[in-house]
C-alpha cells in the first residue's frame, strides 16, 4: 500500500497530525488496529480485505492532541460514522485528516480465507465503495462478487411471525447474553461517558446477566442507536455469544429509512434524526 | 486406579443412561462455539480436534449471574432468605486440558480467606471427563504455562483416543474412581497404562517462559509498553468473561418490588472503566493502559506470588474473540524478549 | 381463579403541565372513571426515555398510556415534539421484539380536557382487559423472584 504510506509519511513530515490510526499486520499476519505516532511507525500501514474493524470507534476514545490534527484510514463503511459524530458534533470536521480507501469487501469469518462465501452481509448493499468524503483517496477499485444476504430471510421470516413466536426467538438469542457490553465499546456512536446501563441510582437496566435484563439492555441500545446507526455491524463481529445484533440495528435503519427518508453519517450538514423534528411528523398512533 | 477402554458406543450408552438419571449432561454445542447442557446423546460432542469455543465453561461451576440470597420485607424488618440449595449433579465431557486445569487453579482464590460455598459445591457436585487435544493454532500456548495437550490436570477422568472408534479412559481421582465403579456396566475393559500411546499427539514449542515475565513484570510498573497496550484496547471485556480463568465478580442488590429482591453475583472485568470507581468519583485505574497492565500483572505476576499459579491455561480464547486482535501471546514473548535484554544488559 | 375477572393493570406516564392537570381536573369534577391506571407525573412527554415503558412492562403492567401536551402547546415549547419522533421507532421496536406495540397507547390530553381523560383511560382499560393479561416477562421474572418454595418456609 505505498500510496498510503507515503500520504502518512508526508502527513507526519509536514506536521500536519499528531498521529494517525490505521490498520498493521501482527507477526501472525493478523491485521489490526494500530495508532502510529511517527513516519516509521507510518511504514507498516498495510490495507486489505482483512482491514474489518471500524476505527472511528477511535475518535472518541483516544486523547486529542494538542498541536496537529488525527488522521485516519477509512473505508466508505467507517467514513460514515466518522460523518455521523461530526453531525453530532462529538468531533469536528476540521479535526480530522480523512484518508479514504476504495474497499473491495471485507472477510466476514476472519480466520478463514476470504472468499465470495466468507465476505461480510454489509459488503452486498455497500454504495460508497470508493467514499462519498475524503480528504486523501488511496488504493484501486476491483471487481468484486457479492456474497448472498442471509439475513434477508431471516428478517423476513421473523416479520411473518406471531408476537410470541418473535418473543421465543429473542429470548433464546437474550438468554445467551453475558453483558460483557462489546457491542457497546466497539461501537463508534456509544460514546456516552456515563452509559444508562452503569447507573445504578436508580437502576434502570439490571447489570446481572438475567434473561429479562439483557432483553433491557439490548432493547435500549438498538433504540439509543435508531436513526443513528450507520450499519457497520462491529457489534454482531464482537459479541461472544454470537447475538444477530445487525437484524436489531437494520430493523431501526429500516424505520428511519421507511418513516422519514433519513440515512445516518451520509450528509455532514443534514441535523440529526433522533435529535430534531418536524411538526408535521406521523401522528396516526396519538388517540 | 485402573485404566479402562470405551467404544464410542459405549460412551453413547452411558450418556444416555446418565440422562435419564439425576444428572446434567455438559459437552460441547453441535456449533463448537459453548458449552451446552444437552438433551439427547446424539448432541455429545467429543472431538479431540476441535478449535477452543468461544465461551469457556466456567459458567457451570461460577454462572454469569448468581442469587446469593433473597430479602423479604417483615414490617420494619428484612427476613433473608437462602437461595435454594443446588444438589445438581453435572457431568462434563471432553473438556480440553486448557479448560479443566481452570478448576483446580481458580478454587485456591474462591478457598483462600473465605470459602466460596456456591462454588465449591458445583464442583463437588460435578465429574469432568477430560479429552487430549490435537488442535494447535498460533493463539493458544498451554506448553509455556506449565499445562500440555495430555495434561490431566483439573480431570477426574481423561480421555486419550486410540482410533476413530475407541478412547482409553484414565482414572484421575477419587471422585473419577467412585463415577467408575458405580458405571461398572460400562468400564468393562480394562487397559495397562503402559499401553496407552500419547507418542503422537503434537506438543507445541513453548513461546515464553513465566518466570522471566513474572521478573520482568516484578521491575516495570511503570513501562512504555503499557501506554501502547492501552491505545488499541477498547476496554470490551470480552476477554475476561470467555476465559476460563477469570473470576472476578461484583455483588449487586436488585430489587423485585418494593418489598422484596435478591443479592446477586454477577461476572465483572478488570477491564470496565468503572471497575475500581470509587464512590467519591475517584478512579485509579481511569485509563486503559493501566487497566490492560493490571490484566497481565494479575494473571501472571499477583496470583504467581499469592497462590504459585499463574492465572492463565493458554487457551487462547481472549485472542480469538478480541475484537482488535490483541494477541496475548504475543504480549508476552515481546515482554520475555525485552526481559532477557534487560538481564543481558545488567 | 377462574372465577376472579382479570383487571388490567395500566401504568400512565403523564406530563405534569397538561395531562396531570386534565387529570385533575376530571377528579374535580366527580367524573366516573375506572380505577386501574397509575398515574407517574413526569415534568414533559420528552422526559420520558422508553427504557421507563420497558420497566413498566417489567413489573408487571398489561398496558402501557403515555399522554402529553397538544402539539403546539408544550410547556418548554418542544419536548413533545421530540417525544413523538421517539414513539414511532419505539413501537416498531417493540413489534420487532415480540412486544405487542398495541398495548402501549398515547394521546394528547390538555389541561382543560378532563371529559377527554376520563375517555382515554376508561378506552384503554376495556381495551387492555379484551387483551388480556400480558405474560411475556412472567417466565423472565422467575428468574429472580423468590421461589414460592422458599417463601413457604417462613
Amino acid at each position: 500500500m505505498k500510496q498510503l504510506i507515503d500520504i502518512s509519511k508526508e502527513l507526519f513530515e509536514s506536521k500536519k497530525v499528531a498521529y494517525i490510526i490505521g490498520y498493521a499486520e501482527d507477526k501472525f499476519k493478523r491485521v489490526k488496529p494500530f495508532v502510529a505516532h511517527s513516519s516509521l511507525d507510518a511504514e507498516t500501514f498495510v490495507f486489505n480485505n482483512y482491514s474489518v474493524n471500524n476505527l472511528s470507534v477511535y475518535l472518541t476514545r483516544l486523547p486529542k492532541p494538542k498541536d496537529g490534527k488525527i488522521g485516519i484510514v477509512a473505508k466508505g463503511c467507517d467514513i460514515k460514522s466518522i460523518i455521523a459524530l461530526i453531525q453530532e458534533n462529538q468531533i469536528k470536521r476540521d479535526d480530522v485528516i480523512i484518508i479514504g480507501v476504495n474497499c473491495n469487501s471485507v472477510v466476514n469469518q476472519i480466520d478463514e480465507q476470504f472468499s465470495k462465501e466468507n465476505t461480510a452481509i454489509k459488503c452486498k448493499y455497500c454504495q460508497v465503495r470508493t467514499p462519498a468524503h475524503y480528504d486523501y483517496l488511496v488504493g484501486e477499485i476491483k471487481e468484486v462478487e457479492l456474497p448472498e444476504d442471509k439475513n434477508f430471510a431471516i428478517m423476513q421470516k421473523l416479520d411473518s411471525m406471531s408476537a410470541e413466536e418473535k418473543w421465543n426467538f429473542w429470548e433464546a438469542e437474550f438468554e445467551k447474553c453475558v453483558k460483557c457490553y462489546a457491542c457497546r465499546q466497539v461501537c463508534p456512536l456509544c460514546y456516552c461517558e456515563q452509559c444508562i446501563v452503569d447507573k445504578s441510582m436508580p437502576r434502570w437496566i439490571d447489570s446481572s446477566a438475567t434473561t429479562k435484563g439483557n432483553f433491557a439492555w439490548n432493547m435500549i441500545r438498538a433504540f439509543h442507536l435508531s436513526g443513528r446507526c450507520i450499519g457497520c455491524n462491529e457489534c454482531e463481529r464482537a459479541c461472544p455469544a454470537d447475538i444477530p445484533l445487525s437484524l436489531l440495528n437494520r430493523k431501526m435503519g429500516m424505520v428511519a429509512m421507511n418513516e422519514f427518508n433519513y440515512r445516518h453519517g451520509t450528509d455532514i450538514n443534514q441535523p440529526t434524526l433522533i435529535g430534531n423534528y418536524n411538526v408535521n411528523d406521523k401522528e396516526d398512533f396519538i388517540m | 486406579m485402573n485404566n479402562y477402554v470405551l467404544s464410542k458406543d459405549q460412551i453413547n450408552k452411558l450418556t444416555q443412561e446418565l440422562l435419564t438419571s439425576d444428572y446434567k449432561v455438559i459437552s460441547s454445542s453441535k456449533d463448537g462455539r459453548r458449552f451446552v447442557a444437552i438433551s439427547s446423546a446424539d448432541d455429545l460432542m467429543i472431538n479431540s480436534n476441535q478449535k477452543p469455543s468461544a465461551v469457556s465453561m466456567k459458567e457451570f461451576f461460577f454462572p454469569k449471574t448468581e442469587t446469593l440470597f433473597f430479602y423479604k420485607r417483615n414490617k420494619d424488618e428484612y427476613d433473608l432468605i437462602d437461595a435454594i440449595e443446588e444438589n445438581q449433579l453435572q457431568i462434563i465431557f471432553g473438556a480440553k486440558p486448557c479448560d479443566t486445569s481452570a478448576i483446580p487453579i481458580v478454587s485456591k482464590v474462591f478457598n483462600w480467606d473465605y470459602k466460596d460455598v456456591f462454588f465449591n459445591k458445583k464442583v463437588e457436585n460435578t465429574i469432568i471427563i477430560g479429552l487430549t487435544c490435537n488442535f494447535i493454532d498460533e493463539n493458544c500456548f498451554c506448553t509455556s504455562v506449565g499445562l500440555s495437550p495430555i495434561s490431566e490436570k483439573g480431570s477426574d477422568l481423561f480421555l486419550i483416543p486410540i482410533d476413530e472408534n475407541k478412547f482409553a479412559c484414565k482414572v484421575v481421582t477419587e471422585k473419577g474412581e467412585k463415577f467408575v465403579s458405580s458405571h461398572s456396566n460400562i468400564f468393562t475393559q480394562t487397559i495397562d497404562e503402559q499401553s496407552i500411546n500419547t507418542n503422537d499427539i503434537k506438543i507445541p514449542e513453548k513461546r515464553f517462559e513465566p518466570k522471566e515475565v513474572k521478573e520482568w513484570l516484578d521491575k516495570n510498573f511503570n513501562h512504555s509498553l503499557w501506554d501502547e497496550l492501552g491505545e488499541n484496547c477498547l476496554g470490551c471485556a470480552q476477554c475476561a468473561f470467555a476465559c476460563p480463568t477469570c473470576h472476578c465478580f461484583d455483588i449487586v442488590d436488585e430489587e423485585c418490588n418494593h418489598t422484596c429482591g435478591r443479592r446477586a453475583k454477577n461476572w465483572d472485568a478488570c477491564q470496565f472503566e468503572i471497575f475500581t470507581k470509587h464512590a467519591s468519583g475517584h478512579n485509579p485505574r481511569n485509563e486503559q493502559d493501566k487497566r490492560y497492565r493490571q490484566r497481565i500483572s494479575h494473571k501472571f505476576k499477583y496470583y504467581a506470588d499469592k497462590f504459585d499459579e499463574i492465572l492463565c491455561t493458554g487457551c487462547g480464547r481472549c485472542t480469538r474473540g478480541c475484537p482488535v486482535f490483541t494477541d496475548i501471546g504475543i504480549i508476552l514473548e515481546d515482554i520475555n524478549q525485552l526481559a532477557k535484554e534487560s538481564i543481558s544488559n545488567n | 381463579m377462574e372465577n376472579e375477572k382479570f383487571e388490567p393493570k395500566i401504568v400512565a406516564f403523564v406530563c405534569n403541565w397538561c395531562t396531570y392537570t386534565g387529570a385533575d381536573l376530571a377528579g374535580t369534577s366527580r367524573l366516573k372513571q375506572q380505577t386501574n391506571a397509575r398515574l407517574i407525573r413526569v415534568p414533559c412527554t420528552g422526559r420520558i426515555d422508553p427504557v421507563f415503558i420497558i420497566k413498566a412492562f417489567e413489573k408487571g403492567a398489561d398496558g402501557v398510556l403515555v399522554s402529553g401536551c397538544h402539539p403546539n402547546d408544550c410547556h418548554y415549547n418542544t419536548g413533545n415534539f421530540h417525544a413523538r419522533r421517539r414513539w414511532i421507532f419505539f413501537r416498531q421496536l417493540l413489534d420487532f421484539v415480540g412486544i405487542d406495540s398495541s398495548r402501549l397507547y398515547f394521546s394528547w390530553v390538555s389541561a382543560s380536557e378532563g371529559k377527554k381523560w376520563v375517555d382515554v383511560v376508561d378506552g384503554v382499560i376495556n381495551s387492555v382487559r379484551k387483551k388480556g393479561r400480558f405474560n411475556g416477562y412472567k417466565r423472565l421474572n422467575k428468574e429472580t423472584e423468590i421461589p414460592v418454595s422458599a417463601v413457604d418456609k417462613l
